[in-house]
């Protein structure tokens, strides 16, 4: 356990680099970390919406949404953060940074869609408004 | 400064997929527990990029990532595909034996 | 009941993790394997014996190639036995026979989505078996990112659809034109004076020096792994998706 203690810490105080000395760069920095707090705080939407909602459609769209934005969003500050120069490599990075967000953008709300499809024929039933009132009252009666 | 900005985020992410570790556990259908999943495996892909960050080797993970996105991708539907698959077996069933009922 | 089976899952974990601190460190030159004479030996010829700058490749395919040959007559072997097991075990009608014919409609949206996204899984196959050199990934890997494609196929429309374009014999014909690629490569190198698979001997059929011919067999024996790997994984799907029958399936 220590050993991988050490690494760790070995990680966290590797070369503090030279980024931040040239203005255009930190800007771009700046940007990377705002998106990727963004994308953190869509990530979080998620998974409230996963632990909270009633029934599984609604739970599926919070899920659905918040967690391909929220990759989109995290992985684009990612591409900016490590994008040090702008030499060939950097670029070459970005773009392949880039086409992981595409290839999810493409493919997690097909993803969703092919679940959702399943669920529905298999007469998993979206709650209704009548369900909710009736199970609230319940609820209340239970408590009381 | 990148490497704590990744160590933050790898630490918050992980933090984040806790309540979706609690719905798979509890989940009422499979499909809730499919769903946390795919959640699951897609933030698995930005990990791999923070990790990547942390050992300087981002060019090398973003591989990693787009080939653990793929099979994500195929996973689901895989899994959706069966599912549906073993529901019309089921509807089968229940139309074989109202048929024999019929008769 | 099954919350007793928490007890092993969680002492072996425990174990697992207190054996874990026993780990030499990440990168130590003293632990026991970076001590061993052989590694030592790989990390000082590696650059000069070929130009491959990943050493795991060059382990891979050219130090240890025998073994990397058998590995992928292994993976040929798992599916020719699939394949006689399966074939047509489906077809004897025991009992009331289930016609697996169903109703499920190939999704639009699935389709169009894969339709978009199959050429670029190829192309990322491709490119991971020809990067292996510079980074992770090689025959093996390139090979089931491609079989993964053509699975996407059969699963988003349905088996036959992808039968059209990967039918089986083809499968088995390709997959064994892979290992005859890489026998092949090994056997040139024995008629051009060197042991087999020793790929330096190729020079003389190539344009280029002792280690650049090995850079270049190690592509072509990467490229007929490739080739086996893809296609006994669309032949393994194919087959046990549907229970030898080839028809219907997942």
């Amino acid at each position: 356990m220590m050993s991988w203690l050490t690494s760790f810490q070995c990680l966290a105080s590797a070369p503090t680099e030279t980024v931040g000395t040239e203005g255009g760069f930190l800007v771009l920095q700046v940007i990377g970390v705002l998106l990727g707090v963004m994308g953190l705080l869509f990530f979080l939407g998620a998974a409230v919406g996963l632990l909270r909602f009633p029934d599984f459609y609604t739970r599926m769209h919070a899920a659905g949404k918040g967690d391909t934005l929220s990759t989109m969003l995290m992985l684009a500050g990612f591409g900016l953060v490590t994008m040090e120069d702008l030499s060939l490599g950097s670029w070459l990075l970005l773009i392949k940074i880039m086409a992981v967000v595409l290839f999810v953008y493409l493919t997690s709300p097909t993803s969703s869609h092919a679940l959702m499809r399943a669920a529905f024929e298999d007469d998993e039933l979206p709650l209704t408004e009548d369900d909710l009132r009736n199970s609230k009252r319940g609820k209340r009666r239970k408590k009381r | 400064m990148t490497h704590w900005f990744a160590i933050i985020m790898g630490a918050a992410l992980f933090t984040l997929m806790i309540p979706v570790i609690y719905r798979i556990w509890v989940g009422p259908t499979s499909f809730d527990r499919i769903l946390g999943v795919n959640v699951i495996g897609t933030k698995t892909a930005v990990l791999l990029v923070v990790i990547g960050t942390l050992f300087d080797r981002v060019e090398m993970f973003v591989d990693f990532a787009i080939s653990y996105a793929l099979l994500n991708f195929v996973g689901a539907i895989v899994i959706s595909r069966y599912l549906n698959r073993t529901i019309s077996l089921k509807d089968m069933e229940a139309r074989e034996k109202e048929g024999a009922r019929k008769r | 009941m099954k919350w007793i089976s928490l007890i092993p899952v969680f002492s072996v974990g425990a174990l697992l993790l207190f054996a874990a601190k026993d780990f030499p460190e990440w990168g130590d030159p003293h632990s026991p394997a970076s001590q061993s004479p052989v590694s030592s030996h790989f990390i000082n010829n590696t650059g000069v014996d070929t130009e491959v700058p990943n050493m795991v490749t060059a382990v891979l395919a050219d130090y240890r190639g025998f073994d990397t040959m058998f590995e992928t007559v292994v993976v040929f072997i798992a599916g020719i036995a699939v394949l006689a097991i399966l074939k047509g075990s489906g077809r004897r009608p025991r009992g009331r026979h289930r016609s697996y014919k169903l109703e499920a409609e190939p999704d639009l949206i699935v389709t169009y989505t894969v339709r978009l996204v199959v050429p670029v899984i190829q192309l990322f196959a491709f490119y991971v078996l020809a990067h292996g050199h510079v980074s992770p990934g090689g025959g093996f890997q390139g090979g089931v990112v491609m079989g993964a494609s053509f699975i996407l196929i059969a699963l988003a429309w349905d088996l036959d659809h992808a039968l059209v374009r990967m039918s089986l014999p083809r499968c088995m014909v390709i997959a064994a034109v892979g290992i005859i690629i890489y026998a092949g490569i090994g056997f040139l190198s024995m008629f051009m004076g060197g042991e087999f698979l020793d790929y330096a001997e190729l020079e003389r059929l190539l344009p280029v020096s002792r280690e650049m011919a090995r850079y270049y067999a190690i592509l072509g024996v990467e490229i007929g792994v490739g080739f086996t790997v893809a296609s006994i994984m669309f032949a393994l799907y194919a087959n046990l998706s549907s229970e030898g029958r080839l028809k219907g399936g997942l």
